[in-house]
C-alpha cells in the first residue's frame, strides 16, 4: 500500500531527523574521530619525540677485556671503549659531556659484575639491552675458545645456523597462508567490540524510544493514525540510518585527520612502531593504529578474504542490531516508567555482557568450543563470530551461523510485534511474565 | 443516516470481558455522549472505533461500509492518555501529526499557522512542547486532533487540564465543529458538559451498554415527576395544601421568593395542583424538574450492578 509506505518513511524520517539534529549527536560525531586521531597519533608522536631526543652515547670501560668492540652500535645506542681509571674516565665523561653513561665491567673473580653510572637519563631498555649483549658475547667467547674457531669463521657459522619460525595456516582447501596469531587476535577483537558498541549505542536508543512515546502517552495519538508495526518499523530502521551516519561520518573524519596526522609525522616511524605497541598491547586505544599502518598488508596476511570479511561485518551489524532492536523495543513497550526499566531489561542486556566478557578468550582460541558455541547462539554471535572471523572459520559453520542468526531474528520479530502492540496500550502497571506470555499466545 | 453502526462487538482480554455484545449507532451530525464508569469498557470501545485494536466477534460500519484502514483519514481521535513530544518544537510536530494523517506538508503548513493563529499560540510555533503551559499543549493537542477535517471525531475526557475559560473555547469549538458537519462522539465524566452540548447518549456499564437514546428522551423517560414551584412569599395555605394532597419533597427561602419542590404521585396532575395553589397565592414560576444525567447515570449504574450482582449469585 503506497500510502503505508509512505507513513512509514515519514516516521524515518523523524526519528533521523530530530536525532541527527540533537546537539549530543553533533559533538559526539566530532570529538570521537579527534579522539581516535589523539590515540594514535599521540603515541606515534611521543616515540618520535624521544627518537629524535634519545641518541645515547656508552663509554665502555671493560676491565676483563672480554668485551672490547663487542657491542653492536646502533641508531639509538652508540658504544666507545676506554680503560684505566674508572673515577677519572667517569668524571672526564660527564664534565665534557661527551657521554651519557658509563658501563663499568669489573674483573671479578666472583663472576661478572658491572655497573651503568648516568646523570641525567638513559632509556628504560639500555639496561637490559646491555646485560642482553653481554650474555650474547660473553657465550660467543666461549664457543669460540673452545673451538678454536676463527672470528670470521663463527660469524659465517652463526648466520646459518640462525634459528626463525613461520607460522602457517592450513585452511579446508588446503591452501596455505603465512600467519600472525596476534594480529587475527587484534583483528578480531576490535570487530567483535564494534559490532558490541553498535548494538549498546543504537539498540538501546530504541527501547528510549519506544519508552518515550509510551510514558509521553503520544504513542496513542500515533496509533490512531498508523499501524504500531509501522512505527516501530520506523522507529528501527531511523535509529540505524543514523547510526550509519556516524559510523561514516568518523570513518571519513578519522581517517582525514590520520592522513594529516600521518603527514605531519612522516617517515616510517608511525607504523612500525605503533604496529608493535598494538601486536603486544592488544588495548583498545592502540588498536586503531593497526587498521592504518597494516592496511596495505591486511589481506596478506588474512586466512580469510578481506571481503569476506566485511560483508561478514555487514551482516551481523545489521542482523545483530536487528535482534536487538527488536527485543529491546518489545522491552521498551512493556515498561511504563524508567525507574522499572532494570527489571525488564536485564534479560535483553545478559547475552550482551556475556558475549562482551568473552570476547578476550575467544580471539586468543578462535576455534574451540566455547568459540564454537558462542558463535553459533544467535544472541552472542554477531559479537563472537566476528572475533572468530579473521583467524579463521570454516564455511559452514559461517553460514549456519547467519542462517541462525536470521531465523532467529524472523523470531524476535514475531515476538516483538505482539509484545508492542499490546504494551504500548497498557498504562500504570507492569506486567508480570506471566501476563506476557499470554499476549504472546493471543495477540 | 448513521456514520457509526456498531454491531454486537465482543472483545475479550485474557482474564475479563471488556466488550459484551454492544451495539449502538451515531446518527451523522449529533454529538453523541459516551457515557460510563471507569473500567465499563468505553476506551476499548473507543480503541476499536479507530481500529487501535480489534473486536473479537461483532462489527462496526462506518459511513455504511465496514471500517477499513484508509478511514482514519476521516476520523479525529483524541485519546485521554494524550501527550506530545516533549523535545519537539510545537509547530513541526503538528506538522508531523498531519502528515501521518496524509496531509502533506504544504497544506499541513498553511492550516496549522492559521489554528495556531486563531488558538493565539502562534508565538510558541517554534518552542520545544515542554516550554509550552499545560494549556497550551491541550491547545496543539486538540489542533492537531481536527486539522484533517474530519468528518467524524472521538474525544475522550477532551477538558481534561482545560481552565473554565479554555473549557468554554473548547465546548465553543466543538458545538462550531458540528455546525460544519462533524460528529463527535464524547467520551467524559462531565456530566454538566453532557447536558450542555450532546444530543444523544449511550451508557455502558460493565462491558454492556444499558441505556442509548436521545438526550431529552432519556431525561422524560427517567422523570419522577417532580416539579418546582415559586410563590412570592411563604404561604401558610399552601404548604398544607401540598401536604396534604401531594408531597412536599422541601422547600427553599429565596431572598424575594419561596420554592418548593414538590412529587405529584401518580394519579393527579400537575393541572390539579396549580389549580389547587391558585387559590391561596400568586404562582411565579411552575415547572417540571427533569433529572440530572448526573442522577440517570448513579441510578442506571447502581440498578444495573445490584441486578448482576443477583445474576451471579
Amino acid at each position: 500500500m503506497p500510502m503505508s509506505n509512505n507513513k512509514t518513511l515519514i516516521i524515518i524520517a523523524r526519528e533521523y531527523v530530530t536525532r541527527v539534529r540533537k546537539k549530543s549527536f553533533i559533538i559526539l560525531t566530532i570529538l570521537m574521530p579527534i579522539l581516535i586521531a589523539a590515540l594514535i597519533a599521540l603515541p606515534a608522536l611521543l616515540v618520535l619525540r624521544s627518537e629524535q631526543k634519545q641518541h645515547t652515547r656508552v663509554l665502555v670501560v671493560d676491565d676483563t677485556e672480554i668485551f672490547i668492540n663487542g657491542f653492536e652500535n646502533n641508531d639509538n645506542v652508540t658504544y666507545s671503549y676506554a680503560s684505566g681509571n674508572i673515577e677519572q674516565l667517569k668524571q672526564d665523561a660527564f664534565d665534557s659531556e661527551q657521554y651519557d653513561c658509563v658501563f663499568h665491567i669489573l674483573d671479578n673473580s666472583a663472576g661478572l659484575r658491572s655497573n651503568l653510572y648516568y646523570k641525567k637519563h638513559i632509556p628504560s631498555n639500555l639496561q637490559s639491552r646491555l646485560e642482553g649483549q653481554m650474555d650474547e658475547i660473553f657465550f660467543n667467547r666461549m664457543l669460540m675458545d673452545s673451538l678454536h674457531i676463527e672470528p670470521d669463521r663463527f660469524a659465517k657459522l652463526q648466520e646459518l645456523t640462525k634459528s626463525s619460525v613461520t607460522t602457517i595456516q592450513v585452511d579446508d582447501q588446503g591452501v596455505e597462508r603465512e600467519n600472525i596469531a596476534e594480529m587475527n587476535e587484534v583483528i578480531g577483537m576490535v570487530c567483535g567490540f564494534f559490532i558490541y558498541f553498535i548494538i549498546i549505542i543504537f539498540a538501546s536508543q530504541v527501547l528510549r524510544g519506544v519508552l518515550e512515546e509510551k510514558t509521553n502517552r503520544i504513542v496513542e495519538v500515533l496509533i490512531s493514525s498508523v499501524k504500531p508495526m509501522q512505527l516501530l518499523t520506523g522507529k528501527i530502521v531511523g535509529i540505524a540510518l543514523v547510526g550509519i551516519t556516524q559510523f561514516l561520518i568518523w570513518g571519513v573524519l578519522t581517517f582525514g585527520l590520520v592522513s594529516v596526522a600521518g603527514l605531519f609525522v612522516k617517515g616510517d616511524i608511525l607504523p612500525a612502531e605503533v604496529t608493535e605497541m598494538a601486536a603486544e598491547g592488544g588495548t583498545m586505544g592502540a588498536v586503531p593504529g593497526t587498521e592504518i599502518s597494516i592496511f596495505q598488508q591486511i589481506s596478506d596476511f588474512f586466512p580469510f578474504s578481506f571481503t569476506q570479511l566485511i560483508l561478514s561485518f555487514l551482516f551481523f551489524f545489521v542482523v545483530g542490531y536487528l535482534i536487538y532492536a527488536t527485543l529491546y523495543a518489545a522491552t521498551g513497550s512493556v515498561i511504563d516508567n524508567e525507574s522499572d526499566s532494570q527489571q525488564y531489561t536485564l534479560p535483553v542486556t545478559i547475552p550482551l555482557m556475556l558475549a562482551i566478557i568473552l570476547i578476550p578468550s575467544i580471539a586468543t582460541n578462535p576455534s574451540g568450543q566455547l568459540a564454537f558455541w558462542f558463535s553459533m547462539i544467535p544472541l552472542t554471535s554477531p559479537i563472537i563470530m566476528m572475533v572468530r572471523l579473521p583467524a579463521g572459520v570454516p564455511l559452514w559453520q559461517l553460514l549456519t551461523s547467519m542462517g541462525v542468526a536470521v531465523l532467529f531474528l524472523l523470531f524476535c520479530i514475531w515476538f516483538a510485534a505482539k509484545i508492542y502492540r499490546v504494551g504500548i496500550l497498557m498504562y500504570g502497571k507492569k506486567p508480570s511474565w506471566r501476563e506476557i506470555l499470554r499476549w504472546l499466545r493471543e495477540a | 443516516m448513521n456514520i457509526i453502526e456498531v454491531h454486537e462487538v465482543t472483545k475479550r482480554y485474557s482474564n475479563h470481558l471488556a466488550l459484551d455484545r454492544v451495539s449502538l449507532s451515531v446518527r451523522e451530525g449529533v454529538i453523541f455522549g459516551l457515557l460510563g464508569p471507569n473500567g465499563a469498557g468505553k476506551t476499548t470501545l473507543i480503541r476499536i472505533l479507530n481500529q487501535i485494536t480489534f473486536p473479537d466477534s461483532g462489527i462496526v460500519y462506518f459511513k455504511g461500509h465496514p471500517l477499513k484502514e484508509d478511514d482514519v483519514r476521516q476520523i479525529g481521535y483524541l485519546p485521554e492518555e494524550r501527550g506530545l513530544y516533549k523535545k519537539m518544537k510545537a509547530g513541526e510536530q503538528a506538522i508531523y501529526l498531519a502528515q501521518l494523517k496524509g496531509i502533506d506538508r504544504d497544506t499541513a503548513f498553511k492550516r496549522l499557522r492559521e489554528k495556531f493563529r486563531q488558538y493565539d499560540i502562534l508565538d510558541w510555533w517554534n518552542r520545544p512542547i515542554e516550554e509550552l503551559s499545560k494549556g497550551m499543549q491541550q491547545k496543539v493537542q486538540f489542533i492537531t486532533t481536527i486539522l484533517h477535517k474530519p468528518s467524524f471525531l472521538i474525544l475522550d475526557e477532551p477538558f481534561s487540564g482545560f481552565d473554565p475559560i479554555n473549557t468554554n473555547l473548547l465546548k465553543e469549538e466543538i458545538l462550531n465543529l458540528k455546525k460544519e458537519g462533524a460528529t463527535i462522539i464524547l467520551s467524559t465524566h462531565n456530566m454538566a458538559s453532557v447536558e450542555e452540548i450532546c444530543d444523544e447518549i449511550a451508557l455502558i456499564n460493565q462491558s454492556r451498554k444499558i441505556l442509548e437514546g436521545n438526550l431529552y428522551d432519556i431525561k422524560t423517560q427517567f422523570k419522577k415527576n417532580i416539579f418546582s414551584l415559586e410563590l412570592k412569599e411563604e404561604n401558610a395555605g399552601v404548604t398544607q395544601l401540598l401536604n396534604e394532597h401531594f408531597e412536599l419533597l422541601e422547600s427553599t427561602a429565596l431572598p424575594h421568593s419561596i420554592q418548593y419542590r414538590i412529587h405529584i404521585p401518580d394519579g393527579k396532575r400537575a393541572n390539579d395542583l396549580i389549580a389547587a395553589v391558585m387559590q391561596h397565592a400568586d404562582i411565579l414560576s411552575f415547572n417540571e424538574i427533569l433529572p440530572s444525567m448526573n442522577e440517570i447515570f448513579i441510578e442506571q449504574v447502581e440498578t444495573f450492578n445490584q441486578a448482576h450482582a443477583h445474576e451471579q449469585q
